[in-house]
């Protein structure tokens, strides 16, 4: 009797433990739980994917899915696509933070530079891993940290100048370390940068723009006619606002004076995810397009600025303010500004888009080009010599490329 | 016999409960869970807090919501953590554990399609967080846009404490 009681109360002990602890985890690794729609490498499950062209008019993509970092080519405007080149080859913890993605930069040579961020630890603490290709994309150099330091880092950007330098910038929890020696609060992470003269091999020394920038957004990066870098980002302001500023360096070493875009007033002690968007037009006006939910004004806005980043104009709203609009991409393309969001009415997403022909004074009539039911990245646009595409990677319907076409 | 094994089963059912509840359970978060934890709480003063495991503010506030679940024990605590899936149901458990608040009521988004999640509970919400939103007896919703600070939400529970209720 005894026995029969211990094994089965041992039996009932081992069934409870095990309903209590995975009966809610089974149903949420569910396919539903998934923002991708599959778990393997290749494209169609990917829940983030990044485009740029090479100088040839090769369309590149590198995308996250199955927990690694792939790229392929198409040289039929995103109809086709070469086979898969894994650029991670063992299981890292990627970045999936909402405005965490591969990053790819092509320079006017076909080199590539690739960069994204991995957690490091179980405290979530970031890492920010670049690699290159030197033989047009068959094969990836073995991943390096872009910095040797360990603190946290995220969120960064890549671009080529035109002396094929590659500029870097991220956001960086290092200087946390001395000011909590000090007793003192850090807020935010430092935006910092480095370059690589190699094409993404190896980078130079961190070096930091500024403290206390917000920690959990992406950053907008762009060249100016000069190449030289202009960074966007979510600051940290006096009072724990967190709206926008830009820096234009005055060469690949030296970040300029940071500036306002845009006084909103959103103080909030907490991780927006929702970084901005950054376009140089070829007469040197910045664009830029970003979220805010400030006490001035909510929602996503434009502005511009003639003047190199010193002075924006008034914010202009963006998107129907009862449909959620989100995720802003501005581009400077060949043939006029092209701006991109999402809206969400409860069921659909929906990519609005509008234009404008006279570098962002007026703009178009916003329409939908493009929605899906489910889960999606953000609509992101890139652009040839010619024309602008949307790159939209959806749970749903999968990955859309499609050019965006003249406006009347 | 049958009465003993029925008695087994059941001292080994309340020992298993006591002992998983040093874990935080969490319930999977999906379409309707929203007007079901409203419903389930109608009539009854509760703060519902969203947090992420990736979200530095988030850590700094876990604990001090641990410390008021247990000055008001009048108060229902709900927890969603709404980080971007996919999720770590250990991570999160384990932060809920350390903030003392395994015993609160919690949840943890399980639908890919966040966006939608989110709209239900607040259209004009794009996933910012932490984010509490305090539900008073009579249904009133105050939402707290980040880190909250204690002393207000201290004012709130005490004010909801003067009210009736069917508590």
């Amino acid at each position: 009797m005894r026995d029969l009681r211990s094994i089965l109360g041992a039996a009932a002990m081992a069934t409870v433990f095990s309903l209590w602890h995975c009966g809610a985890f089974a149903q949420m690794n569910h396919q539903h739980a998934s923002e991708a729609a599959c778990e393997e490498t290749v494209l169609r499950c990917a829940s983030k994917v990044t485009p740029a062209f090479g100088p040839d008019g090769t369309l590149w993509l590198a995308w996250m899915a199955g927990g690694q970092i792939s790229v392929a080519s198409s040289k039929d405007e995103g109809k086709t696509f070469s086979s898969p080149v894994r650029v991670t080859r063992e299981d890292l913890n990627l970045d999936w933070g909402p405005d965490a993605r591969p990053k790819i930069a092509i320079d006017g040579k076909g080199r590539m530079a690739l960069a994204f961020s991995i957690f490091r630890d179980k405290a979530f603490n970031g890492q920010v891993l670049t690699t290159q290709s030197t033989d047009g994309g068959k094969s990836f150099a073995p991943l390096r940290p872009i910095t040797a330091d360990n603190e946290s880092q995220r969120f960064e950007a890549i671009a080529f100048e035109p002396d094929g330098t590659v500029f870097a910038a991220w956001l960086d929890k290092r200087n946390r370390v001395p000011a909590r020696q000090n007793g003192k609060p850090y807020d935010g992470a430092g935006l910092f940068f480095a370059t690589s003269k190699d094409g993404g091999s190896t980078y130079s020394d961190a070096q930091l723009v500024a403290d206390n920038t917000c920690e959990c957004c992406r950053l907008g990066l762009a060249l100016d006619g000069s190449g030289r870098p202009v960074v966007v980002f979510r600051n940290i302001f006096e009072g724990g606002v967190r709206d926008h500023a830009v820096v234009t360096f005055t060469d690949a070493a030296s970040p300029g004076e940071i500036h306002r875009v845009s006084r909103d007033d959103w103080q909030i002690a907490a991780c927006p995810h929702h970084g901005p968007s950054l376009s140089i037009s070829p007469n040197g006006t910045y664009h830029v397009a970003w979220y805010t939910n400030g006490k001035a004004r909510k929602g996503l806005f434009y502005a511009r600025s003639s003047d190199g980043g010193k002075t924006f104009s008034d914010p202009l709203p963006i998107g129907e303010p009862g449909r959620s609009p989100s995720r802003p991409q501005v581009i400077a393309g060949p043939s006029g500004l092209v701006m991109v969001w999402k809206e969400f009415d409860g069921e659909k997403t929906e990519v609005k888009l509008m234009t404008s022909q006279d570098d962002g004074a007026t703009w178009s009539t916003p329409r939908a080009i493009a929605s899906t039911a489910d889960n999606s990245d953000h609509p992101l646009l890139v652009s040839d010599s010619r024309r602008v595409y949307l790159s939209w990677m959806t749970k749903a319907d999968g990955y859309r490329f499609q050019p965006i076409e003249g406006e009347p | 016999m049958k009465r003993e094994l029925l008695a087994a089963v059941f001292l080994l059912g309340t020992l298993s409960v006591a002992a998983a509840a040093e874990d935080a359970e969490l319930r999977p978060f999906e379409r309707g869970s929203w007007q079901q934890i409203l419903r389930s709480h109608a009539g009854r003063p509760t703060l519902v807090h969203f947090w992420g495991v990736t979200c530095g503010p988030c850590k700094v506030e876990l604990p001090q919501l641990g410390k008021f679940m247990k000055d008001h024990p009048g108060i229902d605590i709900v927890t969603i953590s709404a980080d971007l899936v996919p999720n770590l149901p250990e991570a999160t458990q384990s932060m809920l554990q350390k903030a003392g608040l395994a015993s609160a009521e919690n949840w943890m988004f399980s639908d890919g399609f966040a966006d939608r999640l989110r709209f239900e509970i607040d259209p004009a919400w794009q996933g910012d967080i932490p984010r509490t939103m305090l539900v008073a007896r009579d249904g009133a919703v105050t939402t707290v846009e980040g880190s909250a600070e204690m002393s207000e939400l201290d004012k709130w529970a005490q004010g909801q404490a003067g009210t009736t209720g069917s508590r």
